[in-house]
């Protein structure tokens, strides 16, 4: 009985000893020296639902609803390849950028979600930048009107070309300003990308 | 038998109450929620975008020091394009989120959301100014930590009146001539218009006709002649800070010989970037100091944006930032008493947190904040600025409530 309860309790201990040092190996201690940045590459851009282009002022008079300057949306789908190339896991907290039609910036979106990413592994996700023409044209006139103005260009034709040629993307989507947060056992490490496409 | 009862024994012991502690370690930190709403993409988001940024910068601040007594702040940080329906919307989020305060933005929504926040007693700290929302009696849940739109035009004017009329050769001939130029459908716009024409009155001035001028303009050349024909001596600016650089420039280029003030919102350190020439001697309202100053918590704010916001390079921040920095240590100091209070509710927050400020000194150059149970005026000094070789120069502190005591204390509050 007594040797059955010495041999118990030696393989409960060796059992527990290589949990342990399993869990060891797995991932190594978050350091200021051995924190690598993650890197954020966009990976590509989606007009994820689509309606066209239009536009009613406040004086049409709609058949249901109240009349306002109504325009079209446009959902825009924004992957990124988030790597971590540390040995340990690490929490993304925050990615934000500004989103530029050519050399206009146009709105500014992001995600305040946390994400784990296991150690050497890379995550993706997928931001959305919902717009309207509405919207766009006070954004774009407010942040780019002087630079609208000089360059001898309506914002309607701007609109207009956008959200016509955005499902072929015959014109550059810009990924401005970015930056993402990332936390590994409380060291922060904060990385900044921009990006083009197609 | 003995051995392995003991054995689960010790085991039940310890990991038990371990897998208790790791399930509920989430709720053991428990949060502060409070809700953020910005404008990002909409007709202010020239100003907005900065501001945002700086919320965020300064909720990771405050949690990087402790929270609220030990308590992290969650915040749901939202653009909601400067349309009033989906600030209202948005809101009522905030309620179902169990948010205990919210970082309100323009004046239309804080306005048109005061009555319902009052009934909630939901603290709403807001970045418009507007001296609407100081009269406690009528809005008490709306606090900012800001002088107000009323109090900067007034103080604007005087300013003016103090260091350029007064040394004008016209000066005791005849009145100044003086009209305002804004974007009257816009509530933020329309806010001071009637204590700075009251405050043109007291001083003498001969009041022309207001001039429309869209938030979204790039031209203003017909409300430039306009002003021209009436003879401005001098020009009020209510719009945004693009808005308002187009006026000057066309102002500029048409000959206008009148000077310019202009609110806090239109006067940062993109006016002179987009004015250029136009913007010197311009005057205006600065609520704090400008981005990256040398004053108390600037070194904060700097640290912040470089740590945070890499991707967004340091010259592109503006005084947006050190604004909403600003109503972020306000509520973060008021949670603090609420909750030592034992009170962290909208109405704690309100009576034992702002209610008890008497000259709190929170640095950024903003005046030591006092609120009452009556008023929610900061202070009865704004300091008045203007643009001299492209750089921020303080003119004069103007001591409204030293000047004027009765009608500071009697007529002022509350427009």
């Amino acid at each position: 009985m007594h040797k059955k309860s010495m041999l118990f309790a030696c393989i409960t201990v060796l059992a527990v000893v290589a949990f342990m040092a399993g869990c060891a190996g797995m991932t190594a201690k978050p350091t200021e020296k051995n924190f690598k940045a993650p890197t954020v590459t966009l990976s590509h851009v989606e007009v994820q639902t689509y309606w066209g282009w239009w536009f009613f002022s406040k004086k049409i008079k709609p058949a249901k609803g109240k009349p306002g300057n109504y325009g079209a949306p446009l959902d825009l789908a924004f992957i990124f390849e988030i790597k971590n190339p540390n040995d340990f896991p690490v929490l993304m907290e925050k990615l934000q950028f500004t989103v530029g039609f050519e050399e206009y910036d146009i709105n500014t979106v992001g995600s305040t979600e946390a994400m784990w990413i296991p150690a050497g592994k890379t995550n993706e996700i997928r931001i959305h930048s919902i717009l309207d023409a509405r919207q766009t044209q006070l954004s774009l006139l407010v942040t780019g009107g002087f630079k609208l103005k000089k360059a001898g260009k309506s914002f309607w034709d701007m609109l207009e070309k956008w959200w016509t040629q955005i499902p072929d993307f015959s014109f550059p989507v810009h990924v401005r300003d970015g930056s993402a947060l990332f936390k590994a056992d409380g060291l922060v490490k904060a990385v900044s990308f921009n990006a083009k496409f197609p | 038998m003995d051995f392995k009862k003991k054995w689960f024994k010790s085991a039940a012991f310890i990991i038990i109450p371990a897998l208790v502690l790791g399930v509920s370690g989430v709720a053991l930190a428990a949060s502060v929620k409070v809700g953020a709403l910005n404008d990002v993409t909409g007709a202010t988001s020239d100003v907005g975008k900065d501001y945002a940024l700086g919320i965020a910068d300064a909720i990771r601040y405050v949690n990087d020091n402790g929270g609220v007594n030990g308590k992290p702040i969650k915040l749901y940080q939202f653009d909601y394009g400067y349309r009033i329906p989906e600030a209202l919307t948005k809101y009522k989020l905030f309620k179902r989120l169990g948010c205990v305060a919210v970082l309100g933005w323009g004046t239309g929504d804080t306005e048109a959301l005061s009555p319902t926040i009052t009934q909630d007693k939901m603290p709403y700290v807001s970045a418009s100014y507007s001296a609407h929302l100081t009269k406690a009696s009528k809005t008490p849940y709306n606090l900012f930590a800001a002088t107000d739109y009323s109090t900067n035009a007034r103080a604007a004017i005087t300013a003016w009146y103090d260091t350029r009329w007064k040394k004008h050769p016209d000066f005791g001939k005849r009145k100044p001539k003086f009209v305002c130029s804004y974007h009257f459908a816009h509530p933020y716009c329309s806010a001071p218009i009637k204590a700075i024409k009251d405050q043109a009155k007291l001083l003498g001035f001969e009041v022309g006709p207001d001039q429309n001028v869209s938030l979204v303009a790039i031209d203003a050349k017909s409300q430039v002649l306009a002003m021209k024909d009436f003879g401005a001596d001098l020009v009020w600016h209510g719009n945004t800070t693009m808005s308002v650089s187009a006026t000057i420039r066309d102002a500029f280029a048409l000959g206008l010989k009148a000077d310019h003030i202009v609110n806090n919102w239109g006067f940062d350190e993109n006016l002179p970037r987009l004015a250029g020439k136009a913007a010197e001697g311009v005057m205006g309202a600065a609520v704090c100091a400008f981005f990256g100053e040398k004053v108390k918590n600037m070194d904060k704010v700097v640290e912040y944006a470089k740590k945070y916001n890499p991707g967004v390079p340091l010259e592109k921040r503006l005084i947006r930032t050190v604004q909403a920095w600003a109503n972020v240590l306000a509520l973060w100091e008021a949670m603090k008493r609420a909750d030592k209070a034992g009170d962290l509710t909208g109405e704690g927050i309100l009576k034992k947190g702002f209610e008890t400020f008497k000259g709190v000194d929170i640095g950024l150059g903003v005046p030591p904040l006092t609120y009452t149970a009556t008023d929610h005026r900061i202070a009865g000094k704004a300091p008045i600025y203007e643009i001299k070789n492209g750089k921020f120069q303080l003119v004069e502190l103007v001591d409204l409530k030293g000047r004027w005591p009765e009608k500071w204390e009697k007529e002022w509050l509350g427009w």
